[in-house]
């Protein structure tokens, strides 16, 4: 297992190269001048040439490319053109962000989608089935940002019961930081002011990215779920008198899972590529929100940095969900 | 199956109730007015950052000698207390406020001024464009500890229009921490000014607070205790946030939201004439565009009537300076639409039948902007010419500015006005030297370069006026661009705000000072 993990992760190497190599030729191949942006709307040549300088931006682009790589090894994600700051101080103060948004609207897709996908399942064409059906069809079909301004009419115009945007009311000051995660550092301060405060402002974002997911789970969980449940030895099981819940929770849900654990390690990946319009919808400030400023006014050391983070993420996603099979499933485990 | 369906639903719910968990809304005890913007605010320093945000930062955190409130734009002091000018213009002596503290509490000197005023010179970057070929390394002096003085290369009537854009720094601070790039790091994310305020919580992206400094030198201010500029993205969020008074306020708004906010209570609405201007440059160095009666064509088979009514709160603009700025000429004759003059032009021209396609650009996600070169595509139509729309990033219309070869044949810009006076736009977006520059690409006329430069150093307003007048003439005459639009600055307010008053230069960099919050 262990040698099976270190190979796997000894992998990444190559692929994020390969990925570094393809970014970063796009980034750079585009056209438009970041230097300009960066020197400013009345600079003169001779200032657009020492910002040209100071950023490598003279040097031809295979030569950028290995100053950048040699940087990346040594810790050094580069330089935001735009903001001058160090591209990897910036990735860590967003990420969090979009991190425990991601990280919610999982939650609420898995606790609810594999409950209400099984149940679909097992009262099969009932009352529950076609709610859950016409949601999973609703939930697939309409766009995340639009949801999240349906979420804002109702919670925060119509019923004002929650806010409207942000992390944190402005003129508090956020849970001290431990993790970057405010509902996790409020618990761990045990200041349940600002947990309940920040639960109240991840509710609508994470909601809104949860829709998609959810129903994807709850019709991947469902479909499984009947799948299984006509296997011979569910029908064994019924006829050796085992009960119902030890049939359904013990054997059909463990059987059930392994499909819809790929699709929830796709969505983690998926859902952090995707945050930048619920972010928007929600002045969410998470990584999503500084990939658009960066891509907007072609600052690609950002740009570049944001990419290999989402994909050293979805590996990483993509490896443990490989070695989850293997806990639903002996053998996987033992192959 | 058996399986209670009480389980389940106890499990929907339970989940539900977590992510509902009821809204405390914002504590009102405290001053702290929030603004709403979707500006960042990317560089602290002074000299180096440029865009309405950052200049809201240095405001209120510095001071220059001069400060420009009110409308119309008025200059009055702020570090220095009095001034004198020779009779020539060519000297100037400021006298500073004694009373005035940087942060540290040190006082500022004569000696800071002229720091601030070398380091700006040296740098090259930020605001020198503004004093370039005015001043020189020396020009600055210190006559004693709160006198300094000014020795201008050549006589530069919008001088003390430049000054309130010309922040003074700690030259103690900043020689601290010099590092290998004068102090540039270090106030990426410093402060080391004298300002009303200083840098509290600073989380790019997401919000800038400021606090009241204690003990401030500054008089007659509001009752603010602090401040927040808060990026949002969308206006539509400005909007709302400024609705249920999450935010006092609103920054940038479209005329869509301005209707939305007319008759919602505690909402007070902002709309100003300022002095920004959008036209749709020509090509005039490259391309069929090169034909001054082509231009004069396409300028006569514009909609500007479309122009302004797809524009929102606006007025057209006559000719190339801004409305109401001074030396603008109200009664000048300009193109509006008239297809006759519009075909006569075109026969005149080496292109009377037509028959070939040109292309614009405008900046992505400005629906205006758009529209408007929709309108283009309708009067090109009627000159039997096409035209080819193309959208682009801010960096990329930038870039294609850099030569006459990389330029489209027509460009579109907004263009604010840095000072309040017509040099900024006179200068920066037709004398010859800026070519190369978003606000000039190509366009370039020895005789417009002289009026340029005459009126830059003529003393008397009467003759500069005269100068200016016929600047604007020789420019419509010459038609480098489809004079557009002046749009009405859009913002709002709670009234609980008070002590805003609007100015039309740099209008969205709130000054806090004033303010206070009811």
């Amino acid at each position: 297992m262990i040698r099976y993990v270190i190979r796997r992760l000894l992998l990444l190497v190559p692929m994020l190269l390969g990925l570094s190599v393809i970014v970063f030729a796009i980034a750079r191949l585009l056209p438009g001048d970041p230097a300009a942006l960066a020197a400013g709307p009345n600079a003169t040549p001779e200032v657009l040439a020492s910002v040209q300088r100071e950023f490598g931006l003279d040097k031809p682009i295979p030569l950028q490319y290995w100053d950048y790589l040699t940087g990346l090894v040594q810790g050094d994600w580069g330089v935001s053109i735009f903001t001058r700051r160090p591209v990897f101080e910036d990735i860590v103060t967003f990420l969090p962000a979009t991190l425990e948004l991601v990280a919610a609207a999982m939650l609420i897709a898995i606790v609810l989608g594999i409950p209400l996908g099984l149940a679909a399942a097992v009262w099969r064409n009932g009352v529950l089935d076609y709610v859950t059906r016409t949601v999973s069809l609703g939930g697939i079909a309409m766009p995340r940002f639009f949801l999240g301004l349906l979420l804002q009419l109702c919670f925060v115009t119509w019923l004002d019961i929650l806010p409207l945007s942000g992390r944190f009311p402005l003129i508090d000051l956020p849970p001290e930081e431990i993790t970057g995660f405010y509902t996790i550092d409020s618990l761990l301060t045990g200041d349940w002011y600002a947990l309940r405060v920040s639960l109240a402002h991840l509710a609508l974002p994470a909601l809104a990215m949860s829709l998609s997911p959810l129903a994807t789970i709850i019709r991947m969980m469902r479909a499984s779920t009947i799948e299984v449940l006509q296997q011979d030895y569910i029908m064994t099981e019924r006829a050796l008198g085992l009960s119902s819940r030890l049939i359904l929770f013990k054997y059909v849900l463990k059987n059930a899972m392994t499909s819809t654990l790929t699709v929830i390690g796709l969505y983690v990946s998926w859902l952090l590529g995707g945050t930048v319009l619920v972010e928007t919808v929600f002045d969410w400030p998470g990584l999503g929100l500084y990939a658009t400023q960066a891509i907007l006014s072609q600052d690609f050391m950002p740009v570049i940095g944001v990419t290999l983070v989402i994909a050293i993420i979805y590996l990483l996603s993509m490896l443990i969900v490989d070695l989850l099979y293997g806990v639903f499933n002996p053998k996987v485990r033992s192959s | 199956m058996n399986l209670s369906r009480r389980a389940f639903i106890g499990t929907t719910i339970s989940a539900a109730a977590l992510a509902s968990t009821s809204f405390e809304a914002l504590a009102r005890g405290r001053k702290v007015l929030i603004m709403a913007s979707s500006v960042d605010i990317p560089n602290f320093d002074p000299h180096v950052a440029t865009g309405y945000a950052p200049q809201m930062l240095f405001r209120n955190t510095y001071d220059a000698l001069v400060r420009v409130v009110g409308n119309p734009p008025e200059v009055v002091p702020g570090l220095a207390s009095e001034w004198s000018v020779s009779d020539d213009q060519l000297h100037y002596e400021f006298t500073l406020n004694p009373e005035a503290r940087f942060e540290d509490g040190t006082p500022v000197t004569a000696d800071a001024v002229v720091y601030s005023f070398e380091r700006i010179m040296r740098l090259q970057r930020g605001v020198s464009w503004m004093i370039e070929g005015v001043l020189e390394s020396g020009s600055v002096t210190a006559k004693d500890e709160g006198t300094v003085a000014f020795d201008l290369k050549a006589a530069f009537a919008p001088f003390m229009q430049v000054l309130p854009w010309m922040f003074i720094v700690n030259p103690t601070e900043v020689e601290a921490n010099l590092g290998d790039d004068d102090g540039q790091a270090y106030l990426l994310q410093n402060t080391a000014g004298s300002g009303p305020f200083r840098m509290g919580r600073v989380a790019p992206g997401n919000l800038y607070e400021f606090l009241r400094v204690e003990d401030d030198w500054h008089k007659d201010g509001g009752n603010l205790e602090g401040a927040i500029w808060k990026i949002v993205r969308e206006a539509s969020t400005e909007r709302m946030m400024l609705q249920r008074g999450e935010a006092h306020i609103a920054l940038e708004l479209y005329a869509e939201d301005m209707d939305a906010l007319a008759d919602v209570p505690g909402v007070v609405r902002v709309v100003e004439p300022e002095y920004r201007t959008f036209s749709i440059k020509m090509n005039t160095a490259k391309g069929p565009l090169v034909d001054a009666n082509l231009r004069k064509a396409v300028s006569y088979a514009y909609n500007y009537q479309g122009m302004l009514d797809s524009a929102g709160p606006a007025e057209l603009m006559i000719g190339p300076l801004p409305t109401g700025i001074f030396g603008h000429d109200p009664d000048l004759q300009v193109y509006r639409q008239d297809m006759e003059k519009a075909k006569e032009y075109l026969a005149k021209s080496e292109y009377a039948d037509g028959g070939f396609t040109l292309n614009v650009m405008h900046a992505t996600g400005y629906e205006n902007q758009r529209r408007w070169c929709l309108l283009l595509l309708e009067a090109l139509k009627s000159l039997n010419i096409g035209l080819e729309i193309q959208p682009a990033t801010w960096p990329d219309i930038t870039a294609s500015a850099q030569s006459a070869d990389t330029m489209p044949d027509f460009y579109c810009i907004f263009q604010s006005a840095n000072y309040a006076d017509p040099d900024n736009i006179a200068f920066a977006a037709y004398h010859s030297s800026r070519n190369g520059q978003w606000q000039n690409p190509v366009y370039s006329n020895p005789e417009a370069d002289k009026l340029i430069e005459a009126a830059r150093i003529e003393i008397d307003q009467t003759r500069r006026a005269e100068i200016y007048a016929e600047l604007q003439v020789l420019l419509v005459e010459d038609a480098p661009d489809i004079f557009g639009v002046l749009e009405k600055r859009k913002l709002a307010l709670r009234d609980d705000v008070e002590g805003y008053v609007f100015a039309p230069v740099a209008a969205n960099s709130i000054e806090l000072l004033p303010l206070s919050l009811t």
